[in-house]
């Protein structure tokens, strides 16, 4: 068995990929994927075992260069490390690689070369840098039977085979082959958008020689360092003593707020791990004299709560304006309908239209001192910032 | 309605060339235009103009180079005397890591580096980087983005594969409201690429060279048809007549 040298990722998979098998990283165009596949063969490099590279949208000296910025230096690896060129036959230069596809427009010769390529480095991984450019030279149904060819020498030759595919527009059917049927196992690398990508995580889509962990990672890229795990920033905002602290106390595992006789006058700050997603909560002041720290702390948040108390509705021409002041980044929110165990609380609808809000936020009615809605309103707004 | 995530609004993004403008209008948010005509027209010209009005505004802009260095494309504004020194604005280098000029190059504030044009994931990578940028950081709402040229990237990829990447390109730019230019060779690609091509722009500004005389319109959307007008340009000046 083989590790992928990515986050947390091994142990979602039991431990790693065993020989023979395969893994693909499914990752959403304009994501930085590519370093997946990369770092999964530099960690079994350094592990001692062999390891191939194909590459097909950047010359070789680029791609060592590549790999040297994210810190991990190819060259001591001598004879245990090599690439198969199919970038150069493209732009038409030579290759002084030990592999090279010279004839990249011919399916037959890709074929030839990626197959006694396997042979010889068997035993090892092999990573396919960009599936997708070999899917573009080849044609979608012609690769498709290629794949499943190059898979089962994979597991002949006691190889692990590692794919980078971006998941670009092709036919649903290559697609749907693609993550349902003839990879072993294929992780999601995916973006959390809302107009523009804030943030980027990664998760298993399927496996087939352990349970499949529903969970999902987010992640940096850090040159040199690789793919980081990363924790985001959630914010909670809304009006003064809407129930912003407790609903942070309510959420998180573990809480401290920095406040002077029970008001929050800096920041309240949690931690909450739920349902695979591990978040870092920040809760803001509600005063306005605060208002500054508001915009402080919404700079690296990838999504809002917005806590009103049901009972004030005088309140809410402030609630808005704190969720202006957050959610002009264009994030994603929920609004949390808090103290509907009090006589006279306005219904999530009622709060919804007072608020004049876009008629698809979700307004959740909730008892922060209860744990009631919390999280309830954290799977919301986590399936919001994730993209369901 | 209050409008709270995506409070702004983007008026529409002028081309840059004062007679056009007055007479087609603003081109809408999130629009994607074809800049399309044989070599030797202006269409660089025109696109370059377009990305430069966008610096001159306030706006942001992305200029995504499969012909030029970066470097190059940043003197060209030099040359002509205009100053995008204080710019918000982010050029893709496509060609440098192709010609191999340094296997060091380190991306800048101001040009980002892919390793070819074959590498429509980088490219698509580094435009989404610098839209986070302009959005996040700089809290623009109002960019410009500019693919010079397309045809460079069907000389590397086939048809289908840079229609996939201009699918997922363009869908982009019409979600963060900008507007895209595309320059595409006229001549150099089979009829089919071009009107294939043609299904993913929501307009098109054409020019066209009859008997050295340089003829230029624009179709864009929610804006009048201009009509034909003759041109000529040196540098990075443009004089237009109405025909």
């Amino acid at each position: 068995m083989i590790e992928t040298g990515i986050p947390r990722l091994d142990d979602f998979l039991g431990g790693g990929i065993p020989t023979g098998k395969t893994l693909l990283y499914y990752i959403e165009p304009g994501v930085e994927g590519d370093v997946f596949g990369m770092q999964t063969l530099y960690h079994n490099l350094e592990k001692g075992y062999r390891g191939l590279f194909i590459t097909s949208t950047t010359a070789p000296e680029i791609l060592r260069e590549s790999f040297k910025e994210l810190g991990f230096d190819m060259s001591r690896f001598g004879d245990n490390f090599a690439i198969v060129d199919a970038y150069s036959g493209i732009i038409g230069s030579t290759s002084d690689e030990r592999y090279v596809i010279e004839d990249p427009s011919n399916p037959s010769h890709i074929d030839e070369v990626i197959s006694a390529a396997i042979e010889e480095f068997s035993g090892g991984t092999i990573t396919f840098g960009s599936l997708s450019t070999i899917i573009d030279m080849v044609g979608e149904e012609k690769a498709l039977e290629y794949i499943i060819k190059w898979n089962k020498y994979a597991l002949i030759y006691d190889t692990v085979g590692i794919y980078n595919f971006t998941a670009w527009p092709y036919s649903p059917e290559t697609l749907e082959k693609i993550k349902n049927e003839i990879f072993n196992a294929v992780i999601k690398v995916g973006g959390i958008s809302k107009r523009v990508v804030y943030g980027q995580y990664y998760g298993i889509l399927r496996v087939d020689w352990t349970e499949k962990v529903e969970k999902a990672i987010l992640f940096k890229l850090v040159r040199p360092g690789g793919i980081k795990a990363f924790i985001p920033k959630i914010l909670v905002t809304g009006p003064f003593n809407a129930g912003k602290s407790t609903f942070v106390h309510a959420l998180s595992t573990r809480a401290v707020s920095v406040d002077r006789l029970g008001t929050t006058v800096a920041l309240d700050h949690g931690y909450v791990e739920h349902k695979g997603f591990s978040a870092d909560i920040f809760g803001t002041p509600g005063q306005e004299r605060f208002d500054p720290i508001i915009k402080l702390l919404g700079g690296e948040a990838l999504g809002v709560f917005l806590i009103v108390d049901s009972t004030r509705p005088e309140d809410f021409p402030r609630a808005v304006k704190m969720l202006e002041m957050t959610s002009r980044f264009g994030l994603p929110y929920v609004i949390v309908a808090n103290k509907q165990d009090i006589k006279g609380a306005l219904s999530p609808e009622e709060i919804g239209k007072m608020l004049n809000v876009h008629e698809e936020a979700p307004v959740v009615p909730a008892v922060t001192t209860r744990k009631e809605g919390v999280f309830e309103a954290f799977e919301i707004l986590i399936d919001m910032v994730t993209g369901g | 309605m209050l409008c709270l995530i995506g409070d702004w609004k983007i008026e529409g993004y002028s081309l840059g060339i004062d007679v056009l403008d007055q007479k087609v209008g603003k081109i809408p948010p999130g629009s994607n235009i074809m800049i399309v005509g044989p070599p030797m027209t202006g269409k660089s010209v025109l696109g370059r103009m377009f990305f430069y009005n966008r610096l001159k505004d306030g706006s942001a802009g992305i200029f995504v180079s499969t012909k030029d260095t970066g470097e190059k494309v940043i003197d060209w504004f030099k040359t002509n005397d205009l100053d995008i020194s204080r710019a918000k604005y982010g050029i893709i280098d496509c060609v440098s890591r192709t010609l191999q000029m340094d296997i060091n190059l380190q991306d800048t504030d101001r040009i980002r580096y892919v390793s070819s044009p074959v590498d429509l994931t980088g490219i698509s990578v580094k435009v989404n980087d610098l839209l986070e940028e302009f959005w996040k950081k700089e809290q623009i709402r109002s960019i410009g983005v500019v693919i010079e040229s397309l045809s460079a990237l069907l000389m590397y990829s086939n048809l289908q594969t840079v229609f996939r990447f201009l699918h997922v390109f363009s869908g982009r730019i019409r979600s963060v409201d900008a507007a895209g230019m595309y320059l595409i060779e006229e001549g150099m690609h089979d009829p089919r690429t071009q009107v294939t091509l043609k299904q993913l722009f929501q307009g098109v500004i054409e020019t066209k060279d009859e008997g050295g005389e340089k003829l230029l319109q624009v179709i864009a959307p929610g804006c009048k048809v201009s009509g034909w007008f003759r041109y000529n340009f040196e540098g990075a000046k443009i004089d237009l007549k109405e025909i």
